[in-house]
This record gives C-alpha cells, structure tokens and sequence, in this order.
C-alpha cells in the first residue's frame, strides 16, 4: 500500500508519481475553495476524494484538469510543472457527473471525438480500431450509430468512461461519475468502473460525496474538509481510525458523542469511562461505530458502559438492519445489525433499552491526544 | 488578479470583445461626438468652416420653426406613446395571459410581426390609400351611411402621421408587455381569485405591475423609433408636421450641416433623457 | 378569471387589432391590381390588371410613367444586407462569447453595444456623413459608410441573441473537448458552434432583415444616385407622385419575405433535432 506525507519522502515518490500538486490555493471572491493542499498519486491507483459539497473537490479536480489556474502552489504530471499548461494539452481525462457528452453526434463519433480532432493525428483506421475496441470493451456494441438521447443514463455513463479512455490518458479524474445515476445502476456501475480502470491500468482520481462510494472503490482514500485535506489512508484504515471527529462524521458510520476528557477519562451521556488511546483532536468527542453497539434489556447488568436509550424505529438496508434510540437528553443513536451475524432482535417500541459496547472499540478525540 | 488574467485568455478570451468595442467606437460614439462638434462650427450659405460660434444655437432657439418642431416631436412622442400602449396592452393580456394554448400565442405573435416583413416606407404609404378623401375609410363609412361628407382630416394631418406610427410601432409594445405576462405564475393569480378578490383588484395588484418592466421595455422601443421619425411625417402629413428628424433631413438636403447638428444634439440629449429614466426603471441586462 | 365576459371581449379586440394591422396591406394589395398606366393610387379601381406589376419587370411598353428604379437598387440591398449580415453576427457571436466570462468595465460595453439600436438612425447617419465628409474626407458609399453604420445598428441585435443562446450554455461539453485534447478554436468549431447554430440563424435573421430595411443610415450615410439601396430607391418616389407600382412592388417585396422566412423556417427545422438532443442533455445536468 502507498502511503501519502510527500513532503519528507518527496523525491523517492516522485519516480512514481503520476501526478502531485504542490501547496495549490484557490479563492472565489475571498472564500478559499483550496487552502493549500498537496497530494499525489501512483501509476496505476485508484483514489477516491471524499468530501462534503462546498470541501473543494471539484476545484481540486478542476484544477489538476487545466480548467481552473491555482491562486498559488503548482501542479505536476508525469514529473513535468503543468500549472500553466492549457487543458487541451495535459493529457487528462475528465469525466464529467452530466456526462457532458456532445449531444450533436452519435455514441461512435463522441468516442471518437478526441483522436479525430485532437492535435495528435490518429489515422482513421486506428481511430476506428481503437473506437470498436473500448467499444466492445465497455458495453456498447450495438449502439454506435445511436444518438447519445436515445441511450439510457448507464449507457451514457459508459460514453463518456470510453470516449475518456480511448484517448489512453494516464491519469482519469471522476467527478462525481456515479452521481447522475440511480441506487441501482450506481451499484453496477461502481464494480464496473473498477474492473474497467484495472484493465486499463490507469490512474484514476475518484470525486464523491458518497462515503460508501469512496470507501468501497478506492484503493485509497483522500478526506477533504473546507478545502483542506483532513485524512488519507487505506479505505478500511480511515473507516477503522477516522483521524478527526470531522472525518468520522462524515464517514456517516459513527455515533458520536460530546462529553470531557479528563486524565484519561472520557464523562459523557453514558457515565465516565476509561479512555485507553485518545486521538488528538480539537474537541473532545467520544465515537461508536454503529455495529460496535449491543442492545440489552434494561435489567441486564452492564459489564462495560452503558447509555439508557428508547427504541424508535428501524430500517432495512439489505445486508443488515439499522435500529434507531433516543436517549434521555433527545440525541438519535444508531445501531447497526448485519444480517450475516444472524437474524436481527425485535424491539418493542417506546421501550427503553441498554445500549452497551467495548470500550476498546471506541474512537476518543481529545485535546489531550498525542 | 493576475493569475484570474491567465484563467481568461484560456477560457473566454476577452480580446473577442476588442473588434466589437472598435466598431461601436469607431461609427456610433466617433460620429455622435462628431455631431456636437460640428453644432459649433459657423455655417456660411453653402459652406461650413470649424471656426467656432454659437451662432446655428442661437439661431435654434431664437426660431419658431425649431423650436416648434421640438415641442411637436415631443408632443407626438407622448401621444404615440400613449396609442401604443393603449392600443397595445389589451392584445398583450390576450396573447400573454388569456390565451392557454402556447401554439396559439405563438401564432399570433407572428401575425403581429408578419407586417415587419414589408418595407418601411411601403407600410407608411399604405396608409395613403386607407386615409385619404376617395380612401378606403371613407368609402366604407359613407357606404355605411354612418357618413354624408368623406373625413377629410383624415390625411395630411398630425393625425394622420399619429395613426400611421401607432400601427407601425404597436407590436414593438405588445411583444414586450405578452413576454411579461407570459412569465407570470398562474398560480399567483388562482390564489388571489381563491382569496375572493375581483378581477379587477387582481389586475391592479398583481398583473399589472409584473408586466411593467415589459411596458417599459416596449416604451423604449416606441420612444427610439418615435423620437428619430422623419419619414412617417413626411408621407403622411404632406410636409406640415415637422419633427426633429424632418429639419436634420431638410437642413442637410441644403447643406446646413451646422443646424442640422445642433437639431441632432437637441434629439440626442433628449433621447438620452428618456431612455436613461427609462433604464431607471428597470435593468435591461437583468431581463434578458 | 372572468372568462366568460373578459376573455371572448379582449378576443373580439384582438381580431380587431390584427384588423388594424393588417388594413393597409388589405387595402395595397388590391390596388395594386388598378388598370395601367392612367389608374391612380386610390379608389375606385377602374379595371383589375396585372399591369403595375409587369411593369416592374419590364414587360410593359413605355408610357409617361417611369418604371420604379428599383433593378440595381435591389441587387445593392442584397449584397449589402448579405455584408452586414455576415460581420456582425460574426461580431456578436465574438462579442457574446467574450461576455461569458466576468470582465472589468463589462457593464459599460453592454450598455455600449445595445447603445446602437438606440441610437436613431437619423443621429449615426448624419455623424457619420459629417466625418466622411469632413475629417477623412473620403466619398460616401453604400458599401463603406452605410455597411458600417447598418453594422453599428444590427450588431447589438446580434449581440442580444447570442447572448441569451450562450447564457443558456451548459460549458463543460467544451471543457470535455479540451480534456480529450482538442484546442478552444477547434472545439468552438466542433463543439460550440453546432449547438449554438440555432441562436446564429436568428441572429442572421435579424441582422439580414434589418439591413435590408434600413432607411435613415442609408439615407445620410450612401453617397449619390449610385448608391442607392432598395429604401432610398422607394423614398425617392415619395417626393415626386406615387403610382401603383409602388404597391404591386410591395406586393412583391412581402412575398420575397415569406420566402426568406420559409427558408429560415427550414433551416429552424434541420437543426431543431440537434436543439431537442441538447434539451434532452439538459435534463440530466
């Protein structure tokens, strides 16, 4: 597994690097989009960008594409400063969340489009060669001749992916791909798209707002917050040890809780616990996974923590089941059941119940944390 | 702001704007500016010279012709105004509000627009033939019996001249005004109707003033074509009514550039009046 | 709404308007039918004829009643519309297109531009004839002086149009482009073009129709009896006694609009399934 922190190990990751950007800023009328981020990438890596709307992400990619010039900082591809370099002649793919598919020409000639007008001459038979083949490759053999309005969204979706690739770019950014399409598509979409990349071999730098989306399709996962990069890790890493209250609230996965942290005991709604690692953090927060929580009739006797809770509701979600509390001072716990450990509980409504856990499976944030 | 600079020439180069500005520069601002200038210079019988005088000024002002072919420019730019609007908006409500079928609105707004598709100066002498003593007009209304003597006021008079520019610039009101009324939301009006008010409440309040800036877009057009008038006057009032723009043709068909420009800063002036208070009233760019 | 009173009124009005529009061209029509050569511009028609309209093509033998000076007039109308058509929906669109980005002082070139169809013809016509004729002391023509004022005049028409087509345009098909390595100019050929070919065809449309119309800059800003276009030609008729050839020339002249217009209909047409493949883009976005 790759690993980030550039700086230090800046000039032995260079080699392989598909792409780095440097201390890049970017303000829109005094509002700092990106404040001075720095990333890169491996040949051959897929790396997903998640962030909530307005975290900059877009502008990164916007950026590193050539449609926005970076206020400050550089951007590098393939070892070379392309900061000033126009769009059209970085060699970046960009796939855009409309798809942006030129909507005067059939599937074949947007496919086409680039090795047909671009300023490397392709002659007409590898034009042609090249466009069946991704074609073929993609899924639309059949369609080539059709207009892209008589095509379906998914269909749309592969348009773009094979116009993108056909132009064999090393690096592919993906600007929210997936967003335009519906749950069930989107599913489909999201192995395809791996399968595809993997083939391909080529970089892929992956937009979401979706933290599914980015944890399941990254082989590394990039947490932007209010322009700043906030974590980068492995997807289970990031998931198993959020770096921030803020990434673990967005990982949408964690109940979290405000309380204090004091010589190494966390006060909260649940009582006083013995914290045993605590992340450094700005604000003290105590954080559960929602399937690290056990449900437990009022009368059990607690070995660990406990929270008194009313059950609400519940909710299917395939493989497993999300249960809903409230606790005394009105905050919504979640807690999570996965079908594969067996069938889930009944809870009887507006019945209070024990919500226990490990203690060692919590995430303490705190400003005592190293 | 540099690097916004770099961002540009990329994207929308700014230089396309250049060619634009030049021309506009060149022949609308270069000649207007040229106008006020030669306002000043001293007119002799046949010739002009750029010594500066006030003299084709004073003699403006000092001249019942001039200055009566202000004051009757202005008074018909008003009258004109008004007929169009008068004339204009009922059709607009029809066409913009009443009418439920878009193919139907679409339909009629094209038959106000066919006319356009014949020469100027042949819809103005359309008018002689409708107008005149053995006119159209007249021979219905005596057939009709509701007449004994043809009109004969009818033709080469300022009424005339009014109803030839009221039909010619009708449709630049009504197109604005049914724009207008055609973007307003019916459920607005259902409301207020649910609410118990009267038409007639519901007009004053509501659809009125959201057709207002279509009103004003329309008075401007009315106002730009009204103001600079000359050949209207000339056909059909038999050369009686004068308007500015008859004195800066007459003038410059006798080679007096000099009062010729003092009548074009006159219009100008005035006209820059109107279409700036106009302007006031509603950001044109905002409409688009 | 009081649909049952104010609604068949208001549609009583309007055929009643379109009466009033429409009159005139009723009453033209007719009497460009009027016996030739002695019939006179007015009521009552002595006898029907096809004669005036013979005689604009010169099928009539001479009588003391001049045919309309209108062949050559016509020819120059043509160019010079075709002319101002070309330049200034090529300015527009350049102009529109410069306007898609926030520039400094954007607010005074708009106003600048849309200055032109404000300005009467009466005022740039006679500028500009003074500084022909005084400052670079050159000879009007209808293809210097005039071409440039009737630009000045349907460029901002031009500029409006494209304006609203391009305000509407979703950017990132051209961004796509780029990002597959085509350059601006060959995706504003191949890209943006295509899809704002609609918007161009009126805004030729407007520019060709106005031009051809154009009388007041025409008049000031053309030299002599050479260079007359198509308007100066009738005006000239004005002044001295008008005939019914005037009328079957109007006749004639509305019918070469309608064939201009079913042109532009067709064209309107072609392109209307690249417009519904746009619209169809959109509702993705």
């Amino acid at each position: 597994m790759w690993h980030c922190h550039i700086t230090a190990e800046g000039r032995m990751t260079t080699q392989t690097a598909i792409f780095r950007i440097d201390g890049v800023t970017k303000s829109y009328g005094g509002v700092k989009a990106l404040d001075s981020v720095t990333l890169e990438a491996g040949v051959n890596e897929y790396l997903s960008l998640l962030g909530p709307s307005g975290s900059g992400k877009t502008t990164l990619l916007r950026v590193i594409a050539g449609f926005e010039v970076p206020d400050s900082g550089r951007v590098f591809f393939q070892g070379r400063d392309i900061t000033n370099l126009p769009a059209h002649e970085r060699g970046i793919g960009f796939v855009f969340q409309n798809f942006a598919l030129f909507p005067h020409l059939t599937v074949r000639q947007n496919i086409a489009f680039g090795m047909a007008n671009g300023a490397v001459l392709v002659s007409s038979e590898e034009t042609a060669h090249r466009t069946q083949t991704i074609i073929d490759m993609v899924g639309l053999t059949g369609m080539e001749d059709r207009g892209v309005d008589q095509i379906s969204g998914g269909q749309r979706q592969r348009v773009a992916l094979a116009r993108t690739l056909v132009m064999q770019p090393k690096l592919v950014l993906l600007d929210e791909p997936l967003g335009a399409l519906d749950a069930n598509l989107r599913g489909r979409m999201r192995n395809e798209l791996r399968a595809i990349r993997e083939r391909m071999g080529v970089t892929f730098l992956h937009v979401t707002g979706s933290e599914t989306e980015a944890l399941a399709m990254g082989d590394s996962v990039v947490v932007l917050d209010r322009g700043r990069i906030i974590q980068r890790g492995a997807p289970d890493d990031v998931y198993s040890t959020p770096a921030s209250p803020d990434v673990a609230h967005f990982l949408n996965r964690f109940n979290m809780f405000e309380g204090t942290l004091s010589g190494g005991t966390f006060t909260g709604a649940f009582g006083s616990v013995v914290a045993a690692k605590v992340t450094r953090a700005p604000r003290d927060v105590y954080a559960i996974r929602y399937d690290r929580l056990r449900v437990s009739p009022l009368s059990a006797s607690a070995t660990g923590p406990g929270l008194k809770a009313t059950y609400i509701a519940n909710e299917y979600l395939g493989s497993s089941v999300m249960n809903f509390f409230e606790t005394a001072d009105g905050k919504v716990v979640e807690v999570e059941h996965h079908l594969s450990l067996g069938a889930p509980e009944t809870f009887e409504p507006r019945q209070d119940y024990l919500l226990t856990w490990a203690p060692e499976q919590a995430i303490v944030f705190g400003r005592e944390g190293k | 702001m540099s690097d916004a600079t770099v961002a540009a020439k990329r994207q929308g180069p700014s230089w396309l704007i250049l060619p634009g500005i030049v021309w506009m520069a060149l022949f609308m601002v270069v000649p207007i500016a040229m106008i006020c200038y030669v306002s000043f210079w001293t007119q002799t019988t046949f010739n002009i010279s750029s010594t500066p005088t006030l003299a084709s000024w004073k003699q403006f002002f000092s001249s019942d012709t001039y200055t009566g072919a202000l004051w009757t420019t202005v008074r018909i730019w008003l009258i004109v105004l008004a007929t169009t609007f008068i004339i204009g908006y009922p059709t607009a409500l029809f066409v913009g509000l009443f009418v439920k079928s878009k193919t139907l609105s679409t339909v009629l707004l094209v038959v106000c627009v066919i006319p356009f598709w014949t020469s100027f100066l042949i819809r103005v002498l359309a008018w002689r033939p409708m107008l005149g003593k053995e006119g159209a007009i007249n021979i219905i209304l005596l057939k009709l019996h509701i007449i004994s003597q043809p009109i004969e006021v009818l033709l080469f008079t300022e009424l005339s001249v009014i109803i030839g520019m009221t039909q010619i610039y009708c449709v630049f009101m009504v197109g604005p005004i049914a724009f207008m009324l055609g973007r307003i939301d019916r459920n607005i009006i259902e409301a207020a109707r649910d609410l118990g008010a009267g038409f007639g409440r519901i007009f004053w309040k509501i659809i009125f003033p959201l057709s207002l800036p279509g009103v004003v877009v329309g008075a401007i057009f009315v106002s730009v074509m009204g103001l600079g008038e000359f050949a209207t006057s000339g056909a059909l009032s038999g050369r009686k009514v004068n308007l500015l723009g008859n004195i800066i043709v007459t003038q410059v068909g006798s080679l007096k550039w000099a009062m010729a420009s003092v009548t074009g800063v006159i219009l100008t002036v005035f006209m820059g009046m109107v279409i700036a208070a106009f302007l006031r009233i509603v950001d044109l760019k905002q409409e688009l | 709404m009081e649909s049952r009173v104010l609604k068949p009124m208001l549609a009583v009005y309007v055929v009643a308007f379109i009466l009033f529009l429409y009159g005139p061209f009723f009453v033209l029509g007719i009497l460009s039918f009027q016996q030739g050569p002695d019939g006179g511009p007015q009521f009552p028609i002595t006898e029907w004829s096809t004669y005036w309209y013979r005689q604009i093509f010169g099928l009539t033998p001479p009588s003391r009643i001049a045919p309309l000076p209108v062949g050559e007039a016509l020819v120059r109308s043509l160019i010079l519309a075709f002319m101002t058509m070309v330049t200034s929906t090529v300015l527009g669109v350049m102009s529109a297109q410069a306007f898609r980005r926030k520039f400094r002082g954007s607010g005074f070139v708009f106003y600048l531009i849309v200055l032109g169809m404000m300005v009467p013809g009466v005022l740039t016509g006679l500028g500009t004839s003074l500084l022909a004729n005084n400052v670079f002391e050159i000879t009007r023509h209808w293809y210097t002086t005039a071409f440039a004022t009737h630009v000045a005049y349907t460029f901002p028409f031009a500029f409006l149009v494209m304006l609203a087509i391009l305000n509407r345009f979703d950017s990132s098909v051209e961004e796509a482009a780029w990002s597959l390595g085509v350059s601006p100019w060959k995706t504003f050929r191949k890209v943006t073009f295509p899809l704002i070919f609609p918007g161009v065809l009126s805004a030729m449309l407007f520019a060709f129709t106005l031009s051809f119309d154009e009388f007041p800059r025409s008049l000031f800003a053309a030299g002599g009896t050479e260079d007359q276009t198509l308007p100066l030609a009738i005006y000239g008729t004005f002044s001295v006694e008008i005939h019914p050839n005037i009328f079957a020339f109007g006749v004639l002249t509305t019918l070469f609009s309608f064939a201009l217009l079913s042109v532009y209909g067709i064209l309107m047409g072609l392109s209307v399934r690249r417009a519904r493949k746009l619209a169809m883009q959109e509702e993705i976005a």
